[in-house]
């Protein structure tokens, strides 16, 4: 999967669940968009239909640290590697 | 020090319309909100006996951004709206709101079981596939405190709560507490009430207790019949209602429009049987109540009464009424018009009330077509009158023993 692909998806994800429409891929998502822990939470839930995997109690707890886009994108990247 | 205590706001979602117009219109005019009780959602329905249901069969729209619907379930998408109704009926600022003078009271019987469902599925899934999916929203969807929460949420509200879940008390224990706040100089406004969504634990529980309604299975709109020799039972309803109560200074220095004055509250259990109807229990409750509001049963013009039309509870709640209050007041069961909407039925109810002060009318019992004999001994409304009420009480009794009566006043 490319990145550009990854990105195109979670801007689709953003919008269709979050109402978050064509966002800065570097801006902090929950200082612009009010993008709390609950919306963290539902969020990896989309992930991992994304990536067809769950994921670890380990990797949810690294995600809880991603605030933009392009980080969001970074950890699809890192997991998807991890998996193959 | 005590403090007086006014309605300045109110608003309903029933199953005989939404809003003071189209309800008092429905009230008036004898409509029954009752219809056959849904069965293509695979909630059991088809195998109860009750196909009866107080149905919300019409469109709401809702007005609420994606930050707040992420923690609504059905039940807190009514306490929403029928609070965004009353705070902005009331015109209360956000600054008053956010000052920690103002709280919540509103419940409801038991959250959302709508999502209660889906959580559970995870349980019942032998794979356990799901249980990665029981999650905080859905947590905060369901949980017994769901409707007080998502309001203070919605609206900046930073004072007490409190989140009743006494079934059918929930509504009217509400309104009492947060009467009993303001009173007491807790809190200078609270926004009280309860909901309760579409769901068939309850008919199935009555309905297992042979206490719903089946015989009118094919005309809906003829049951319930409170203190009617042919009633056969109760009908379970969905609904929301809300008022706004303030301390009666504060709503006068701002100008405020006030419906109505909450004299008396009171509130006791049967401390035994969970289920029976208790005729001391009720007596007890109306004492008290006369006693917290200061007035003599003489001074009662008007009883809404629980009246869930069932055999027992009916009687009893009839010879009570005797007993504490003689013939003199007028006696309606308002739940022939909606069912009962359970934990909301109070709160409802209080507002249904409100609207007969303002009108100055008394709706009848729908259905009363033959006074049971063992009920006739109170005053049976049986056809509207035109009458002012000067002081009203609303009755409600609660599976778990709980029984509330509470009292009020037309604003003049």
């Amino acid at each position: 999967m490319t990145r550009k692909e990854i990105v195109e998806k979670i801007l689709v994800i953003l919008k269709d669940e979050f109402e978050i429409v064509d966002p800065d891929l570097d801006i902090n998502l929950t200082e612009e968009y009010e993008f709390d822990s609950i919306d963290a939470i539902a969020l990896l839930e989309y992930l991992e239909d994304f990536i067809a995997s769950p994921l670890t109690q380990e990797e949810k707890k690294q995600a809880m640290e991603i605030r933009t886009i392009n980080q969001i994108c970074d950890f699809i990247e890192s997991i998807l590697k991890k998996r193959n | 020090m005590e403090r007086r205590v006014v309605i300045t706001a109110e608003s309903a979602i029933t199953p005989i319309g939404h809003g003071k117009s189209e309800i008092f219109n429905n009230l008036i005019h004898g409509v029954s909100g009752v219809k056959k009780l849904k069965t293509e959602d695979d909630l059991l329905s088809k195998y109860l006996h009750s196909r009866v249901f107080g149905s919300i069969d019409y469109e709401i729209t809702y007005d609420f951004s994606r930050k707040f619907t992420k923690t609504l379930g059905p039940v807190s998408y009514y306490a929403c709206q029928v609070a965004k109704e009353v705070i902005e009926q009331s015109g209360l600022d956000r600054e008053f709101l956010s000052s920690g003078r103002v709280g919540v009271a509103y419940g409801s019987t038991h959250g959302s079981p709508t999502v209660q469902r889906h959580i559970y599925e995870a349980f019942f899934d032998p794979e356990r596939r799901g249980y990665a999916k029981i999650n905080a929203t859905d947590y905060l969807k369901s949980m017994v405190h769901t409707t007080a929460v998502n309001i203070t949420r919605m609206f900046g509200i930073t004072g007490r709560v409190i989140s009743s879940c006494t079934a059918c008390t929930t509504g009217s224990q509400s309104i009492g507490y947060g009467y009993e706040s303001i009173k007491y100089g807790l809190q200078d406004a609270m926004i009280c009430g309860a909901a309760d969504e579409y769901d068939t634990t309850t008919v199935a529980v009555f309905d297992n207790l042979l206490a719903c309604s089946t015989a009118y299975n094919d005309k809906p709109h003829l049951t319930p019949r409170p203190f009617d020799v042919n009633r056969d039972g109760l009908v379970v309803g969905e609904g929301a209602g809300a008022v706004l109560l303030e301390e009666y200074e504060h709503a006068k220095r701002r100008g405020a429009t006030i419906l109505a004055e909450v004299i008396g509250f009171s509130c006791s259990n049967n401390g035994g049987d969970l289920i029976l109807p208790n005729a001391d229990g009720v007596k007890r409750t109306i004492r008290m109540g006369l006693d917290n509001a200061r007035i003599r049963p003489e001074d009662v013009d008007f009883i809404s009464a629980h009246a869930t039309s069932t055999k027992m509870g009916d009687i009893i709640e009839a010879q009570a009424i005797h007993a504490e209050y003689g013939d003199r007041p007028h006696v309606s069961g308002l739940k022939s018009y909606i069912g009962h909407t359970m934990s909301s039925c109070g709160a409802i109810e209080t507002i249904f009330v409100l609207y007969m002060l303002h009108e100055g009318v008394i709706v009848p019992t729908l259905n009363l077509d033959e006074i049971d004999p063992r009920c006739n001994m109170v005053r049976h409304v049986t056809k509207i009158i035109e009458k002012e009420i000067d002081i009203a009480s609303i009755q409600n009794f609660a599976f778990g023993g709980v029984n509330t009566s509470l009292f009020i006043k037309k604003w003049k």
